[in-house]
């Protein structure tokens, strides 16, 4: 099984098919839709688990599509980056889980349109697996068409009434960011003939001159970082995803801007290999910008009431670390980035999961209206209890592994300043979070009905539950997993 | 100030965009990567290997057939996405339908008798034309995007002219799915059929035996996608209009 070739077509066409069949599926009932949604990403985990295990057991492997030899063809890539396809799988599979009871809910959504929420839910969970599996430019490119239209639409999905607001100002600045990546594209078409991204690399090392190549990394990094929600370009994000469904939350701020960052890693690995622009300048670029990233993100995230907006502010403070620790270039703040990139999806997905829960159940979304709420739900309360200890990074849980390296990288770099912003950064979350705790456990309750209401349904307190004990173990996985490719991030072509 | 700012800004901008795009290698050099790299042997070999005399549907159906699926699905994106945020509780394109079906259509806005004459004159050959210009991509240029929009855009000026009631009759609730996702459809279709046939997905055979098969699957490739791209079109025509 392990060796059949098609997996990897498979893993990216049965999403977006599944999609594309659910309005066929639900013709006669809409309840048919979430079903199949689930069996489609039933589906889709089991090819990602045999990708997983192969590239664990050989290194990284590809996929012709077509049969046409690179780079004349299309070409898909798995290697050790691509097995981020593990988290989009669980978490989208999770997602569509506690969507079954949560979508429902919503008043303000006219019932007929829930079948198309299941096929958006689908499309950028494919678009998402495309994009990480692909080694062409421009397919990366369709494929980061299809999430970010699909995510567009899933925010304006909740209807709230800011919600078309929070998608049309993400959808401009998504727009622009697309066409940022697609001028690039084309510029690096334009000075090396090839849209294979290991050809590109090759060819890149010999361009002349070096303008474009230079002009095509800048627009890539403002575009990917559009995406990626990084300061300053972050200002989409927190109403986008604290308005959106709480699963819908989960999938963007665990995983969907984690595109950005993985866009990122295939930039490095072409522009590092080429070797042709120094990249010191850009790399301390990134590492001021996701320090202050990390503090802002942190500072905005203390005067929120709203819990997912304290959620996406904190999201800001996340994709700073991971920024930096890419941005430093050390082996082990890139080890550490990495990793974050897997274990914050986790994380972040297990606190919006909780959060989902609590408004499921009571109605309020603010710290002081769901006062004392720790006494009526106290499994969900317990999941977010969990995913705060472990997004400010107390050991052992899958937050304190990545910081832990990232620091360790600045001191590396000899630039130790960036290990004390990114504790002091640290610091600030911790405030936010014992906010928190200490609103839901210790604080008399202003909304003295809330000790009434019943722990969250099963198929939302189980996806919160399942994460909440993964982030509890699965902390040092990612690393070992991600340490030889990360390794590779660094070396120059034949260097 | 503000208008300063951002002129300011655009400036800022626009400086490093010009020096990056004034470096690139001119037009029409022939010694350009993009003339000498990958699109030389698309060019030189690209219509007997690809299996299409017009290289632009060789490159779009052959040579990089999973970028054309993926583009495909952003339009069905668009439509999904549409419908996701459109769709409002009394108006639901399955309810028109039926209300349709008793007759209680609203009647549809005048229309210059002129304009709608000339219109339903010229129909059929609208459709014959499009229909060419689908079957006819691998040869000439146009292709399945080309003729499902042609398509689309008769479905459009037909129900301005006829009314919804009349025009609803070629999009059966039912069937309406399948059309509106028959372009990813038809490439899985193809790419399973490419898979079984050479051993890779979307792959075409290149034996002499099998040129007809390879010109089955390209046709069905260009329907699928000028089916799906007509369906979306009016589709969204429609319940835009019904809002």
């Amino acid at each position: 099984m392990l060796a059949w070739p098609h997996w990897l077509v498979v893993v990216v066409l049965v999403p977006l098919l599944g999609a594309v069949l659910t309005p066929v599926v639900s013709l006669r009932s809409r309840h048919v839709a979430p079903w199949w949604a689930l069996g489609v990403m039933s589906v889709t985990s089991t090819a990602a688990l045999f990708l997983i295990l192969r590239v664990a057991a050989e290194g990284p492997f590809s996929y012709l599509p077509g049969g046409w030899v690179p780079p004349y063809g299309i070409e898909l890539r798995f290697d050790e980056f691509s097995a981020s396809i593990s988290v989009i799988c669980l978490i989208g599979w999770l997602a569509v889980l506690y969507s079954l009871r949560y979508v429902e809910w919503l008043r303000e959504v006219p019932k007929q349109r829930i079948p198309y929420y299941y096929s958006l839910l689908l499309l950028n969970l494919g678009g998402m697996i495309g994009f990480v599996i692909t080694g062409d430019l421009f397919n990366m490119f369709v494929f980061l068409e299809i999430l970010s239209l699909s995510a567009y639409a899933l925010v304006a999905f909740s209807g709230e009434h800011i919600a078309e607001m929070a998608a049309f100002k993400y959808l401009l600045m998504g727009a622009i960011s697309s066409l940022l990546v697609l001028f690039s594209v084309g510029i690096l078409f334009g000075v090396t003939g090839s849209l294979n991204m290991a050809d590109v690399a090759t060819r890149l090392a010999s361009a002349e001159p070096v303008a474009p190549a230079a002009l095509a990394l800048g627009m890539l990094t403002v575009g990917l970082m559009v995406k990626a929600a990084l300061f300053p370009v972050h200002i989409w994000l927190p109403d986008a995803h604290a308005i959106a469904p709480s699963p819908i939350s989960a999938v963007l701020s665990g995983l969907v801007v984690k595109i950005g960052i993985i866009g990122m890693i295939r930039v490095y690995q072409i522009y590092n290999s080429a070797n042709m622009i120094d990249l010191h300048m850009l790399n301390q670029t990134l590492v001021w910008l996701g320090a202050i990233s990390i503090v802002m993100g942190a500072f905005f995230a203390i005067f929120q009431d709203d819990i997912k907006l304290m959620l996406a502010y904190s999201t800001i403070s996340n994709i700073g670390y991971i920024v930096m620790g890419l941005g430093l270039s050390t082996n082990s703040s890139i080890i550490g980035g990495s990793a974050h990139v897997f274990n914050h999806a986790l994380i972040k997905a297990t606190l919006f999961f909780a959060a989902g829960g609590l408004i499921y159940r009571t109605g309020y979304r603010t710290l002081t209206d769901l006062r004392g709420i720790g006494r009526s739900m106290p499994l969900t309360c317990i999941a977010i209890s969990i995913g705060a200890i472990s997004i400010v990074g107390i050991p052992p849980t899958a937050g304190f592994f990545c910081k832990w390296y990232i620091a360790l990288g600045a001191f590396e770099a000899d630039q130790p300043f960036f290990g004390f912003a990114l504790i002091f950064g640290a610091l600030f979350i911790f405030i936010y979070y014992i906010r928190m705790v200490n609103a839901f456990y210790f604080q008399a309750p202003t909304r003295p009905e809330i000790l009434e209401v019943e722990e969250a349904p099963a198929s939302i307190l189980f996806p919160t539950l399942l994460l909440a004990v993964l982030c509890l173990t699965v902390g040092p996985i990612p690393l070992t997993f991600i340490k030889p490719a990360a390794e590779l991030l660094l070396a120059p072509l034949g260097g | 100030m503000k208008k300063a700012f951002v002129a300011a800004l655009l400036i800022i901008t626009a400086i490093p965009l010009l020096i990056g795009v004034a470096a690139l290698p001119p037009h029409g050099e022939t010694t350009a990567p993009v003339h000498t790299h990958i699109s030389a042997r698309y060019l030189m070999r690209g219509a007997e290997e690809a299996g299409a005399d017009n290289i632009v549907t060789g490159v779009l159906l052959n040579y990089r057939g999973l970028d054309t699926a993926g583009e495909v699905t952003v339009i069905f994106t668009a439509l999904v996405a549409g419908l996701a945020v459109l769709i409002t509780r009394r108006k639901e394109p399955g309810a028109k339908a039926d209300s349709a079906a008793r007759g209680d259509v609203p009647a549809p806005p005048p229309v210059s008798p002129v304009v709608s004459f000339v219109v339903q004159l010229l129909a059929p050959f609208i459709a014959l034309f499009a229909v060419y210009v689908i079957l006819n991509g691998h040869v000439t240029p146009g292709g399945g995007f080309q003729g499902g929009a042609i398509l689309g855009a008769l479905f459009i000026a037909l129900t301005i002219v006829l009314g919804e009631g009349r025009t609803r009759s070629l999009m059966p609730r039912l069937a309406l799915p399948w059309m509106q996702g028959a372009a990813l459809i038809s490439f899985v279709v193809v790419g399973v059929l490419g898979a079984g046939l050479t051993g890779y997905f979307l792959g075409f055979p290149a034996e002499a035996s099998l040129h007809l098969v390879r010109e089955l699957m390209m046709l069905v490739l260009e329907a699928g996608i000028g089916l799906g791209g007509a369906a979306i079109f009016a589709t969204l025509f429609l319940q835009m209009e019904a809002e």
